[in-house]
């Protein structure tokens, strides 16, 4: 089992890094069961509330059903309503649905949602997590209690890595979990999925080892590398396949863009680097609304070569 | 400490004004239809106004004191935008219910005109085509019904359906009557607020009562019988002040590595960056230090970024890009490249 | 009169393949003939149309029902010939331009009927004859081998040459013609009392009563009078795998076990014609074939020199007088496909007045094909670079389109001096172009305008100047741009291939072809110097096709490994998860927690299902329609 699902937390009693959110959950858990919407920060632990109230749960990632999104939404829940579970006492327990990424569920699916869970809100509780609350309907937003659940500090991930590291019998060198803290960028789930390669790599840990990058970040590192050394119609072909290959991985586009302009904003003066934010944005705006993400990431691609090659025979003539 | 027995009753429904005298801050409105209820001859209506200052509550309470609880349900229909109101609905839904006449009974010492009440809340998000299907609907019913129109903007009412009702409008809460009305309930359900937290709350609610009304039941049901002001705002999903004022010192200190490095705290904290930016406008608005045309430029650009986060464009980059164009606009950098 | 033959033309310039026109021409003279008079405009023309296969096909299939196996290919052959005859003995009563030559297709009433006639290569023709003559003479008894394969585009005469060869060598031909089918809806409502046939079906019956009849026929091997060609014209369309394989099983069966020459012949369809890859694919039953031990003979299309030669025979032959280059324009606008250019030969002599309504009509007509060769002379070149791997229609066009926008021909500078009445910057200045608007080529060229669009993406960057990176940008935005609209609703989740509402969608659909279309000529200012180019189909659609399976499979894996990463956001999986795979090990092979797992296992069933209706659904509709 990965360290990740070995130890997330089982209860909200051992949930060490949102010590102050759970706490306020745990009154709510004994009062009631209400409706809760869970905004994560981006990418965190956010599961450890799903196990604790009640076996009666079901978890789902609606907005994997593509375009069919709505209708799984309405008959789980339809389904859940109706077989409602009776606990020991006799009395009637709520249902848990638990949906994963509401934010990505296209409109239609959370006007629908929200209809839904009016209607079915006697027998059984939602819990939805998404990533931005901004992409959940105002609707959907002011029928629930919304918590917010902010990114672990690079600290909290090093408490969290020692700890893993405790209970797993290792012997970290000083240092070694900061590094990994930093790598991760402030996810612990990539933290300590880090860890575990770092262990399965090379044990015991030497003082400077580092994890090794995540591939497809790596690729794009090439990318980067590759359009900053040439810029032609030809190149721009060149990466327009690697970019298909990164897509044909289901690697998320938006994604693939951003670590691009990361890495870009790396290696480039200041006043570049404004000019390159704005037309990310400006294509990533795009890629949201087309369809065919492939268009927009060399668009960008292409806008980027164009600059920087202006600016290199501005500056060396 | 008072009883927090989960009600399955929202506050705001619990508290809602049952007679229109009730009705906070609205006197003129409140004066106007008190005297037309006691003739019980109502015209077509039209309240709008900005969210949570009464309007509903108003047209509800008319429709109880015409009614009573008993004749209540037969005689008024309430339909909202999360129910289906195409144009279909218009025709069939409406047409029905005004279609059944009905007589005066004065039961329980209502007064139970002849005639009854549609009641049409927000109905600036009805479609051009509904409202005029409506039209035709409201002249060939119009003596055995009312309509009540609620809306935010009226501008998003059709001039003819306008034209057809007693038009009032709702002026926005202030501060003092929130307060008023919040220490009420606080009382009532035995919370403790203090000064700071209620005036944050009147803050965060920006004249809305619903919603502030809202975010205190979250808060009480999150984090038990004493709110502080913090809580208030992790309730509400705003922004704790001092994140957008860093944000704007990031910008001021005009280097992008700063910016970005704020922006990804920021999302990584994971505050809604669509609230974000609408606070991000009140603090630069205010700000003393910014010369308008550098103001007018930042205030551009927070546009555009809000409408592309409706269309779903990534936080991250949305809000770098409002940062950096903050950074060229504070700095008087010009938009495009120049070499 | 002079209304009746567009009637004839529309039905079948309808890209009929091989099969119907010879199903038409087969029982053509008598059931024309008996309703000429009658159809007085083109406004009937469709009804008139529709009705006569139908009738044809019951009678057809009671027929064949009645007479079983051997017969009933002799006795077609049979009525194939008497027809033949009697269109001949007409032929030779003919006066040149009377009233009854537009009673009958040009394509029917010349085809060849010896092998000197053939505008096949005369190479290939031998080909075919002598493996023909090889297996007549051949013992029987041996299995397999006994099975010829032609390949080509539609209309190269493939068809004619075996029946020209068999004429010759006075050998029967027992043809396989596709019935027509029986409409869902007929079998649903009426009740008629037909039982609802699909085309796979027949032609396995077919195909089995081929092989009980070659087990059979060895008895009469003595006479040389009962020596028969088996022609297979019309493979059944399929959809869907487990068509496709029955179609696959059931061919395979006859290359192995035929015991008489038989040929097949498939036309190919150009790739780039449909990016729906499950629909046909030619070259799939080809390489089957050939696996099962079929000899195969490809057909080049028609050279543009012989096609003339016969376009002339005919048109001596019908005495109407078509100058030499119109004859040169329909021979190569037609891109080798001898058919068409008889049919485009008809056409114009029906009413050479025509050609210069042609000019004016934007509809497709075979005409403006012609017309277009006219008007841009410099095209010739290139369209001989990029038509000849295409078929005659659409692709042609599409291709045509393309090559046009990506070439983005100019004037000279020199020739601009009017435009100074609406002032641009030097920087967007551009020269006029050498062709027609480009939202009339585009709708010639009728493509979808995703199509186009992909294609355009495609393929821009190789018609750029290598230095010209800012164009490139300017041509990609353009695009981008374009997808932007392709894609629909403004407010577009991550899923936007549905729920597009059609009301505004045409016009957003013709804004995006132009936003294309002009963003290309536009945005390549700097065109690179020419060079050759071949046009790719576009890389998106693999990548799309490939990257819906790998996601289904990740999505099914997840739901395999259960409980902990049952609840793991796509995203998360593929950006973290996956990477660490390759040091940690698969995912699943851990235990499985069963609190949870069959909850879970709930919901991906429920998913499942959801995912799949539609999808199945749908197929079985598309099914129905093809068959």
């Amino acid at each position: 089992m990965l360290w990740v699902d070995k130890y997330r937390p089982k209860t909200l009693d051992k949930v060490t890094v949102h010590d102050q959110v759970a706490q306020n959950l745990r009154k709510l858990v004994k009062m009631e069961n209400k409706t809760w919407k869970i905004d994560t920060g981006t990418r965190t632990l956010e599961l450890e509330l799903v196990m604790l109230s009640s076996a009666h749960h079901v978890e789902m990632n609606p907005s994997d059903a593509g375009f069919q999104d709505r209708y799984v939404v309405q008959e789980v829940i339809k389904e859940m309503a109706k077989n409602r579970p009776i606990d020991a006492k006799g009395k009637r327990a709520f249902k848990v649905l638990v949906l994963n990424e509401v934010d990505k569920l296209s409109r239609e699916a959370q006007h629908s949602l929200r209809r839904t869970m009016e209607k079915y809100s006697a027998s059984c509780r939602l819990i939805l997590c998404c990533n931005s609350s901004s992409k959940v309907t105002e609707a959907v937003r002011s029928r629930c209690l919304n918590v917010r659940v902010n990114a672990p500090s690079e600290d909290q991930i090093v408490q969290v890595l020692e700890f893993i590291g405790k209970k797993e019998n290792l012997v970290l060198p000083a240092g070694f979990a900061a590094r990994i803290a930093t790598q991760s960028n402030r996810n612990l789930r990539r933290a300590i999925l880090f860890f575990e390669t770092c262990k399965v790599q090379q044990y015991p840990f030497t003082s400077n080892q580092v994890a090794p990058p995540l591939d497809w970040e790596q690729y794009v590192c090439e990318i980067a590398a590759d359009i900053m050394k040439e810029q032609s119609p030809k190149r721009l072909y060149a990466v327009r396949q690697k970019f298909y290959e990164l897509l044909v991985n289901c690697i998320p586009p938006q994604s693939i863009l951003k670590k691009l302009l990361a890495e870009l904003l790396k290696k480039l003066d200041s006043d570049l680097k404004h000019e390159i934010c704005h037309w990310a944005a400006h294509y990533e705006h795009k890629m949201r609304l087309g369809s065919k993400a492939i268009f927009h990431l060399e668009a960008f691609v292409a806008k980027f070569m164009s600059i920087y090659k202006e600016f290199l025979v501005s500056t060396f003539g | 400490m008072a009883p927090l027995v989960p009600s399955s009753q929202p506050w705001v429904e619990k508290y809602r004004p049952r007679q229109v005298k009730d009705v906070a801050h609205q006197e003129e409105v409140v004066r106007v239809l008190t005297n037309t209820l006691q003739t019980a001859d109502l015209p077509h209506m039209l309240f709008y106004g900005p969210p949570g200052t009464g309007k509903t509550t108003t047209a509800l309470a008319i429709a109880y004191q015409l009614y009573g609880p008993e004749l209540y349900k037969s005689r008024v229909l309430e339909l909202n935008a999360s129910d289906d109101r195409g144009i279909n609905v218009v025709r069939t839904k409406i047409k029905n219910f005004a279609a059944v006449a009905v007589g005066t009974t004065r039961k329980g010492g209502y007064p139970c005109p002849p005639y009854k009440i549609i009641i049409l809340d927000e109905a600036d998000s009805m479609t051009e085509d509904a409202q005029n299907a409506l039209r035709r609907t409201m002249e060939t019913y119009s003596k055995v019904t009312r309509f009540f129109f609620i809306c935010n903007y009226i501008s998003r009412i059709i001039e003819p359906l306008a034209s057809r009702c007693a038009k009032f409008r709702f002026k926005p809460l202030s501060e003092e009557v929130m307060s008023n009305r919040i220490s009420h309930i606080c009382n009532e359900e035995g919370l403790n607020l203090d000064a700071q937290a209620l005036s944050t709350l009147s803050a965060i609610s920006q004249g809305d009562l619903r919603r502030a009304i809202t975010y205190l039941q979250s808060a009480a049901r999150l984090f038990g019988s004493s709110i502080s002001s913090t809580d208030l705002i992790s309730v509400s999903g705003t922004i704790p002040e001092d994140v957008v004022k860093s944000l704007l010192a990031s910008c001021k200190s005009g280097e992008f590595d700063v910016a970005n490095k704020e922006v990804n705290n920021i999302i990584a904290d994971g505050y809604p960056i669509s609230q974000l930016i609408s606070q991000f406008l009140d603090v630069v608005v205010n700000v003393d230090d910014i010369p308008d045309e550098q103001k007018a430029r930042i205030c551009k650009k927070l546009g555009e970024a809000d409408k592309c986060l409706v269309d779903g464009a990534d936080e991250y980059l949305q809000l770098l890009d409002v940062a950096s164009e903050t950074i060229r606009a504070l700095f008087d950098m010009p938009q495009g490249m120049v070499f | 009169m002079g209304k009746r033959p567009p009637v004839v033309l529309l039905s079948s310039s309808s890209d009929e393949d091989d099969g119907g026109d010879r199903r038409a021409a087969s029982r053509g003279p008598s059931a024309r003939r008996a309703r000429a008079p009658a159809v007085p405009a083109l406004a009937h023309a469709p009804s008139g149309s529709r009705k006569k296969p139908r009738r044809g096909s019951s009678a057809e299939r009671g027929r064949r029902r009645a007479t079983g196996p051997a017969p009933s290919g002799y006795l077609k052959t049979e009525f194939d010939m008497l027809s033949e005859d009697f269109s001949e003995c007409l032929n030779d009563l003919g006066m040149p331009g009377s009233i009854r030559q537009t009673k009958e297709l040009w394509v029917d009433k010349y085809k060849p009927l010896s092998l000197a006639d053939l505008a096949v290569h005369k190479k290939k023709v031998e080909d075919v004859k002598k493996w023909l003559e090889e297996k007549l003479k051949a013992p029987k008894g041996t299995f397999g081998g006994w099975t010829l394969v032609l390949t080509g585009q539609a209309g190269v005469g493939k068809s004619a040459t075996v029946k020209a060869i068999a004429a010759e060598l006075r050998v029967e031909i027992c043809e396989w013609t596709t019935p027509v089918p029986t409409l869902w809806t007929e079998h649903m409502h009426a009740n008629s009392g037909l039982r609802y046939v699909s085309k796979l079906e027949e032609f396995e019956n077919f195909i089995e009563k081929i092989r009980k009849y070659s087990l059979l026929s060895p008895s009469s091997i003595g006479s040389q009078r009962n020596l028969t060609i088996i022609l297979i014209d019309d493979i059944p369309v399929t959809s869907g795998k487990a068509s496709f394989a029955r179609l696959g099983k059931c061919l395979t069966d006859l290359v192995q076990s035929t015991q008489l020459p038989t040929v097949i012949s498939l036309t190919q369809y150009h790739k780039s014609e449909s990016n729906d890859t499950t629909l046909w694919n030619s070259e799939e039953l080809e390489s089957l074939l050939q696996g099962a031990g079929a000899h195969k003979i490809a057909f080049n299309p028609v050279t543009i020199n012989s096609i003339k030669k016969n376009l002339i025979k005919i048109c001596k032959q019908e005495g109407s007088d078509l100058t030499e280059e119109l004859v040169h324009q329909i021979a190569t606008s037609s891109g080798g496909d001898i058919r068409h250019a008889i049919m485009s030969l008809q056409y114009y002599c029906l009413d050479p007045r025509r050609l210069n309504s042609a000019l004016a009509t934007t509809a497709i007509l075979p005409g403006l094909k012609g017309h277009d060769i006219v008007r841009g002379q410099d095209s010739d070149g290139r369209s001989s670079v990029i038509a000849s791997p295409c078929g005659r229609d659409e692709t042609l066009t599409l291709f045509h389109a393309l090559g046009k926008f990506l070439h983005n021909k100019r004037e000279p500078y020199g020739d601009v001096v009017e435009v100074d009445s609406f002032p641009v910057k030097e920087k967007l200045r551009r020269n006029p172009l050498k062709m027609d608007v480009p939202e009339k080529i585009l709708s010639q060229a009728h493509g979808k305008v995703r199509t186009v669009a992909d294609f355009l993406y495609e393929n821009v960057l190789d018609f750029i100047d290598d230095d010209a990176i800012d164009d490139a940008w300017t041509v990609v935005s353009y695009l981008s741009e374009a997808d932007c609209l392709l894609a629909g609703s403004p407010i577009a989740s991550a899923h936007c291939m549905v729920n597009e509402s059609y009301e505004s969608e045409s016009m957003t659909q013709l804004i995006a072809a132009s936003v294309a279309a002009r963003g290309v000529l536009f945005g390549n200012a700097h065109v690179s110097s020419s060079r050759w180019h071949t046009i790719r189909s576009p890389g998106v659609w693999q990548i799309d096709w490939s990257f819906r399976f790998r996601k289904d499979q990740i999505l099914r894996e997840r739901y395999d490994c259960s409980c902990t990463s049952g609840s793991r956001n796509f995203c998360d999986i593929v950006t973290e998860f996956k990477p660490f795979e390759r040091w940690i090990g698969p995912l699943n092979d851990m235990p499985r927690s069963n609190s949870l797992h069959h909850k879970v296992e709930d919901g991906s069933i429920l998913i499942d299902r959801f995912g799949t209706e539609g999808s199945s659904s749908e197929e079985d509709e598309d099914a129905i329609e093809d068959w």
